[in-house]
């Protein structure tokens, strides 16, 4: 009997103001001009009445309906409660109010949705982990079990130090590269440390997130009924589907349908008696390990090429990944503590992801969510910003 | 099929962008077994063609340089004879039968005109520019918007150069826009040299093409970059305005006017400079920028520049935004990967841009009208 487990990322990045050299060197509070919060609090308070507060509605009503029997996980980045707590705080209590009702999981993650995963050394990831830890005992008064990484960036030395700092279970895409033949639908185990790993089925995922308003695609409509069937007639253990939350209302407009799939699914897939739906630490805690999976290079769950080449694919994003990195170590040396959210800020994954060059459909999407023209623009900025902070940090 | 098409500049003569397309759009079209007789007036230099069914054709004894503005009455006085008998000894020269008459920019529609009266032969004509273009928008001149719409009306389909000048011939000249198809440019790939520290500026020294923005934006980035020369290549009526302008902004020892260059000179210009700056005020499509971007140098186009819609891998700025000019001058200096970046994903993508490519389009639309 596969179990469904429905997890969502739930994050916004601080986007970034204008930044010219002439900027440089001038010595302006950087948190002010740094960041575009005109625009943050913009795009803001756009998606909250697009999705998160709409999406929150629908899913407590579903869960009251069904009693409980309809489950579902979320990670919400640091970055995304700042938003909450500066200017929709009531959003918060919806959080809140959803993780009462018992059938709601919260995962961790690192505060800033960042690539510290991929440092030399894991200090700042570890720091940063911890940071969202204590804002969700904060918050929520609970410790997570399960750890999802940006993105779901995954490979075996972060699964290492994420099994030693305790947590049960870590989510990661459940690509060929490291299945082959195999099926994401059970629960696996890396090679090299003692950890449950949740594999999203990215077909039945990006149904949802991607094509679920596709005209072109064979799929097309997806109903909520239809898409139960698909799910009944999967082998295995449990059947991870790991979407962005942004997919409710602002990815997928109101106009294609998706909250009524939404609304329908829970009913249409209890409907089956094989299916039933799990939290992420419920199905870390009933499903056993079937088999190893070894992961030496980093994957993700982004674009077609499911590795870390959507932030470090070119050499402008690797250049500002080395800079943040030294900046970093600058300021730890320096002791500058003032600036360290500042520097944390920018490393949220997003500002490197704008810098993308990929082309085809993957530079598309990649087109849609950046505030920039053209990746150039989004490297010339981030690298100016990069640069005045590297000056202050010494 | 036989052409005629009606031009007013060739390789090795030429002022602009339109020398450049009539070279490689006649070779491509001659390789494809297309006869084009190209028709230009008398110049000093032997042109020549190195095709066999390419047959140049001068007609006349003057040289006429369409893109000065003719201020000084006496001299535009004999501008507009010069046209005139220009246009009339077309007329009169052009003979035998022609499936199609091709002319460019205004300065043969009159003769087009007359031609596809004469004959009943359809008639095409690309616009390289129009005349808002080439005042920069300020104080266009009637006499060439009436010569240029009447071209227009009567022309059979007319090609633009890129969508922007679409909408002006639109939208400026009351034309129907199924009667337009946009083929972008397209250029002969320069290659890479021993790149120096220049930010260039090529391109006539005239309202249209913005170098005053240009020097604005050098006096801004030699406050921060110390070892770095600006080239104004090119010639036109503002170069006397502009060398002043230099000396009072107290950057004379950092740029170089290099007055009008030779083809070879061009070249080597282009494969030496870091930074190509294009800060149109009116750019229908902007040859010049495809050529930089095929010498492996990183180019900002002003964004209202045709090139600038056509291609994805350069930067682009507003012309008068001096400070992001120069923001993204500094930028590529400073910063390699983003200069590495720009300059290999440029040439990759300049692939595109063949004769080949204009000379298929061009086909289709001579198939359209006969």
């Amino acid at each position: 009997m596969p179990s469904v487990c429905i997890y969502f990322e739930v994050h916004q990045p601080v986007r970034l103001n204008r930044f010219s050299v002439f900027n440089i060197g001038r010595n302006i509070d950087p948190y002010s001009t740094y960041f575009n919060h005109e625009l943050n609090h913009w795009i803001f308070e756009k998606v909250a009445k697009k999705c998160y507060l709409p999406t929150n509605k629908i899913l407590l009503d579903l869960i009251k309906e069904y009693d409980g029997k309809f489950r579902i996980s979320f990670s919400l980045t640091g970055t995304f409660i700042e938003y909450c707590e500066r200017y929709i705080p009531s959003l918060i209590d919806s959080f809140k109010e959803l993780f009462a009702t018992g059938a709601v999981d919260l995962l961790e993650e690192t505060y800033f949705h960042s690539l510290s995963s991929l440092y030399d050394d894991m200090d700042e990831f570890e720091e940063q982990v911890k940071m969202h830890n204590q804002m969700i005992k904060r918050i929520f008064n609970y410790q997570p079990k399960v750890f999802r990484n940006t993105e779901a960036i995954y490979d075996n030395r972060i699964a290492k130090k994420v099994s030693e700092m305790g947590y049960k279970g870590i989510l990661t895409e459940g690509t060929e590269k490291i299945l082959n033949w195999r099926s994401p639908n059970y629960v696996y185990k890396p090679v090299n440390c003692d950890i449950k790993v949740l594999l999203r089925n990215y077909n039945l995922s990006d149904d949802v997130g991607f094509r679920f308003s596709a005209r072109n695609w064979p799929g097309y409509p997806l109903t909520a009924d239809k898409y139960a069937n698909w799910m009944a007639s999967c082998q295995g253990d449990i059947i991870n589907l790991f979407i962005d939350y942004e997919t409710f209302g602002e990815h997928q407009w109101i106009e294609t349908g998706i909250f009524d799939f939404l609304k329908h699914l829970p009913g249409e897939t209890l409907k089956h008696g094989n299916l039933d739906f799990v939290t992420t630490s419920e199905a870390v805690n009933r499903y056993k390990p079937v088999g190893d999976i070894d992961v030496p290079w980093a994957i993700s769950w982004a674009d077609e090429d499911r590795d870390v080449s959507t932030w470090l694919g070119n050499n402008m994003q690797v250049a500002c990944f080395n800079e943040l990195k030294d900046i970093g170590r600058k300021l730890k040396e320096s002791g500058k503590k003032d600036l360290l959210h500042t520097w944390r800020l920018l490393q949220t994954s997003d500002h490197l992801y704008y810098i993308s060059t990929k082309g085809s459909q993957d530079g598309d999407v990649h087109a849609y969510f950046s505030p920039y023209d053209a990746p150039y623009e989004g490297f010339i900025n981030y690298m100016n910003i990069l640069q005045d902070l590297k000056q202050r940090a010494i | 099929m036989k052409v005629a098409m009606l031009g007013w500049e060739y390789p090795p003569f030429k002022a602009g962008g339109l020398g450049t397309h009539c070279y490689g759009l006649t070779r491509s079209l001659a390789d494809k077994g297309v006869a084009v007789d190209f028709y230009m007036p008398k110049t000093k230099h032997s042109t020549a063609s190195d095709r066999k069914n390419l047959v140049i054709k001068e007609v006349g004894e003057t040289e006429i340089f369409p893109y000065d503005r003719p201020d000084d009455k006496a001299i535009g006085g004999q501008f507009f004879d010069a046209v005139y008998r220009y246009n009339d000894l077309l007329v009169q020269k052009v003979k035998g039968k022609y499936d199609v008459i091709h002319c460019h920019d205004w300065l043969t529609m009159k003769a087009g005109v007359a031609l596809k009266e004469k004959t009943g032969a359809p008639l095409v004509i690309t616009i390289h520019s129009t005349e808002y273009d080439r005042s920069g928008w300020l104080n266009p001149n009637q006499w060439f918007i009436d010569i240029e719409k009447e071209g227009m009306q009567k022309a059979d389909k007319i090609i633009a150069v890129s969508q922007f000048t679409k909408r002006v011939i639109v939208e400026n000249y009351g034309i129907n826009p199924n009667k337009i198809e946009v083929v972008y440019n397209a250029v002969y790939p320069i290659g890479e040299g021993e790149k120096q520290n220049i930010v260039l500026f090529l391109g006539r020294l005239t309202i249209q093409k913005g170098p005053e923005f240009f020097l604005r934006a050098a006096k801004k980035v030699s406050e921060y970059e110390k070892n770095c020369k600006f080239v104004v290549a090119g010639a036109g009526d503002m170069l006397p305005r502009l060398v002043d302008q230099a000396v009072h902004m107290g950057i004379s020892d950092k740029v170089v006017f290099t007055g009008a260059l030779t083809d070879e000179e061009v070249k080597h210009i282009h494969r030496t400079a870091s930074v190509y700056v294009m800060p149109s005020v009116s750019e229908p499509f902007g040859i010049t920028a495809l050529e930089a971007i095929s010498a492996g140098t990183p180019t900002i186009m002003s964004k209202n520049a045709g090139a600038s819609e056509a291609f994805r891998n350069c930067l682009r700025v507003d012309f008068w935004d001096i400070d992001e000019m120069a923001n993204k001058i500094i930028s590529l200096l400073r910063y390699t990967p983003l200069h590495t970046a720009l300059a290999d994903r440029g040439k990759k993508e300049i692939e595109l841009f063949t004769w080949d490519r204009v000379a298929d389009r061009t086909l289709d639309v001579y198939r359209g009208v006969t």
